[in-house]
């Protein structure tokens, strides 16, 4: 199938056609920030945007989200499952990074023993509509990823787009984004001088990204370096405010908590984001605590998306998407960081040389 | 479409039989509301499941029952937090919800053919009844060789299941080891802290495993002694707690490394847990 031109004064009829079947979400401004929202106009929608502050990850994934209601009435207890899972969800312009962000979270969210109907059901209704980064941020690394992260990654989006200027080049990726761009049948094809150009954007755009970050083996440098003091300097200026966890698209841990309505006799059992950098995540009702100091937690953090998913899916949990670099309010850098666990390595080869 | 992973089946309190003199340790027998719950809550002992006062929370608590005691559920629980104290103020036919069975339980396959030496300390008590219940049980056995249950208390007010202990007492298929941490008047059972009297009863290694809960410091010597005793680190087995909320291995806290208690666990040998980061 030929690429199709999306011409950008054409979105407003992309919109009313799509949105009669999916919620349509698409990058708006709020506050100066970019987020992720259901549009009803689509004049909302901003064209020129890096990407947005809190991942997209939170249309499937909400930071509070209701896992049954229910209904007290003395000693009888009513439980009601929640029913609104047959939604349909359509995200345009999500970022090739979080697009295979929510690979990720299926891995996890749909294996094991036990699966999350809930999260399931939400990512089997939703759409990606996929935008290339033509100016990835200081801040990006995808490519140092070892699944070939690339700012025009393609493979994890239904429908991927590439922003020409005045129009985008459409491309169906999936059988769903095919089927989809077959109903628009109003859709121009694209020109070769078009792909070309696209190409050329792809190209350009990965020449932009000048941070590699070296995670060969990550993984097995790690391993040994559990006990290391390495993990104290790192924590050292750490104020396990949890920002680069709640901002993190693979990030997945929750909080459950029953919320009442008491006037009428009513209430939910919600779940919340949570992270491993506070205190209380991990303290047991006794008061003891596993990971009782910011040294254990930063440390669980770094070794969970690079040593514990690795280890229980073959890839590793993280994007490259530099969210918790940017947001980080003193600064902590998770390149740096690995650039020291990395280092620790030479640092035992050196010693060796001397040794001998 | 069935949403069941979060969802709890609800149950009605049956029983409760506060077990201390402090009245903040309580057995609660809970019967299942619908009979299909009751058949598919198929268990084993060591296993545990996620208790719910509806509006006031979860939390995950381990099988006091045996799956050979059929027609109803126990567990016991002392009054912690929010949901613990809840459980407390409720009564008999207040509606309790239930989900799980959750956990590995303990291996009783592994464990056929086996010497098996049940050490407990304190409240921890709940899985290795549920795991003495079922092996004594006359279907189960000829399964299992010698069976040795050590348990220790700081005080006898705190002793769980005296009425248990002393039917086992009598059996002549089972050794029973009580101690108290300090000589009482009355008490006619052994004083010390558990791993002197484990190493006092001298179990032999030979076909042996190890059972063991209770707090980290009974632990920590125990091991020391079983290690004395020769016992290797695969025969001996420990049931761990870390905080939790799921229960299903999706909200992520009680990670050791890249395993979950909640699903990996809650039971680990030691062998594992020695390849395994302290974060317990």
């Amino acid at each position: 199938m030929t690429d199709k031109i999306l011409k950008k004064e054409e979105i407003e009829k992309f919109y009313l056609d799509l949105s009669r079947y999916f919620n349509f979400f698409a990058p708006t401004k709020e506050n100066g920030n970019i987020v992720f929202k259901k549009i009803t106009d689509p004049c909302e929608i901003i064209f020129d945007f890096l990407n947005s502050k809190v991942p997209p990850k939170e249309i499937v994934f909400p930071r509070m989200e209701t896992l049954f209601t229910y209904k007290i009435n003395g000693k009888e207890i009513e439980i009601e499952p929640v029913n609104n899972l047959n939604e349909k969800y359509l995200i345009f312009g999500i970022r090739p990074c979080d697009a295979y962000s929510f690979n990720l979270l299926e891995n996890f969210f749909a294996s094991g023993k036990f699966q999350d109907d809930i999260f399931i059901e939400k990512r089997k209704n939703t759409i990606l509509i996929g935008m290339g980064c033509n100016t990835p941020r200081q801040t990006c690394f995808c490519t140092s990823l070892d699944h070939g992260g690339h700012p025009h990654r393609m493979d994890d989006v239904d429908i991927f787009l590439t922003d020409l200027g005045d129009k985008y080049l459409m491309r169906s990726i999936s059988k769903m984004g095919k089927a989809i761009i077959d109903k628009l049948a109003w859709l121009s094809d694209a020109q070769r001088k078009d792909v070309a150009k696209a190409v050329e954007l792809s190209k350009k755009a990965e020449e932009l990204i000048k941070t590699k970050v070296d995670l060969e083996n990550i993984a097995e440098t790690l391993k040994p370096h559990f006990d290391h003091p390495l993990w104290k300097e790192i924590s050292e200026n750490c104020l396990g405010c949890g920002t680069c966890a709640f901002l993190c698209p693979t990030c997945t841990c929750f909080d459950v908590i029953d919320e009442n309505d008491h006037y009428n006799n009513r209430g939910k059992r919600i779940r919340l984001w949570d992270t491993c950098q506070f205190c209380i995540y991990t303290t047991h009702a006794s008061g003891h605590n596993p990971r009782k100091s910011k040294i254990e937690r930063c440390r669980n953090r770094i070794l969970h998306k690079f040593s514990y998913y690795p280890k229980n899916y073959g890839m590793l949990g993280c994007v490259g998407c530099g969210r918790c670099i940017q947001s980080c309010p003193v600064n902590n850098d998770l390149r740096v960081i690995i650039h020291k666990i990395k280092n620790l390595e030479k640092e035992k080869i050196e010693v060796k040389i001397i040794a001998t | 479409m069935q949403l069941s992973a979060y969802i709890p089946c609800l149950t009605t309190i049956k029983s409760i039989i506060s077990e201390n003199e402090a009245n903040d340790i309580k057995t609660f027998e809970l019967v299942f509301r619908k009979e299909e719950d009751q058949e598919n809550f198929d268990y084993n002992p060591g296993q545990f499941a996620e208790i719910s006062v509806i509006g006031k929370g979860e939390c995950p608590i381990g099988i006091a029952s045996s799956p050979t005691e059929k027609g109803s559920i126990k567990f016991t629980i002392k009054k912690m937090g929010t949901v613990t104290t809840a459980m407390h103020m409720a009564e008999v036919g207040d509606a309790i919800g239930v989900r799980g069975p959750l956990g590995n339980g303990w291996p009783i396959e592994e464990l056929k053919g086996k010497n098996i030496i049940v050490i407990g300390g304190g409240f921890a008590f709940s899985t290795l009844r549920s795991l003495v219940e079922f092996i004594i049980h006359d279907d189960n056995r000829a399964d299992y060789k010698e069976i040795i249950v050590i348990y220790g208390n700081r005080n006898c007010s705190e002793i769980l299941y005296q009425e248990d202990l002393m039917r086992w007492k009598k059996r002549e298929d089972v050794d029973v080891a009580l101690t108290i941490d300090c000589a009482e008047k009355g008490w006619d059972g052994r004083v010390g802290f558990v791993a002197p009297i484990v190493e006092s009863v001298d179990p032999s290694p030979k076909n042996s495993i190890a059972i063991m809960c209770g707090p980290p410091i009974m632990i920590k010597t125990t091991e020391a002694v079983l290690e004395k005793l020769h016992f290797q680190p695969g025969q001996i087995l420990e049931s761990l707690e870390n905080r939790m909320k799921c229960g299903i291995g999706k909200c992520g806290r009680c990670n050791i490394g890249d395993k979950f208690v909640c699903v990996d666990g809650p039971v680990f040998s030691k062998a594992e847990l020695n390849k395994m980061p302290r974060e317990y």
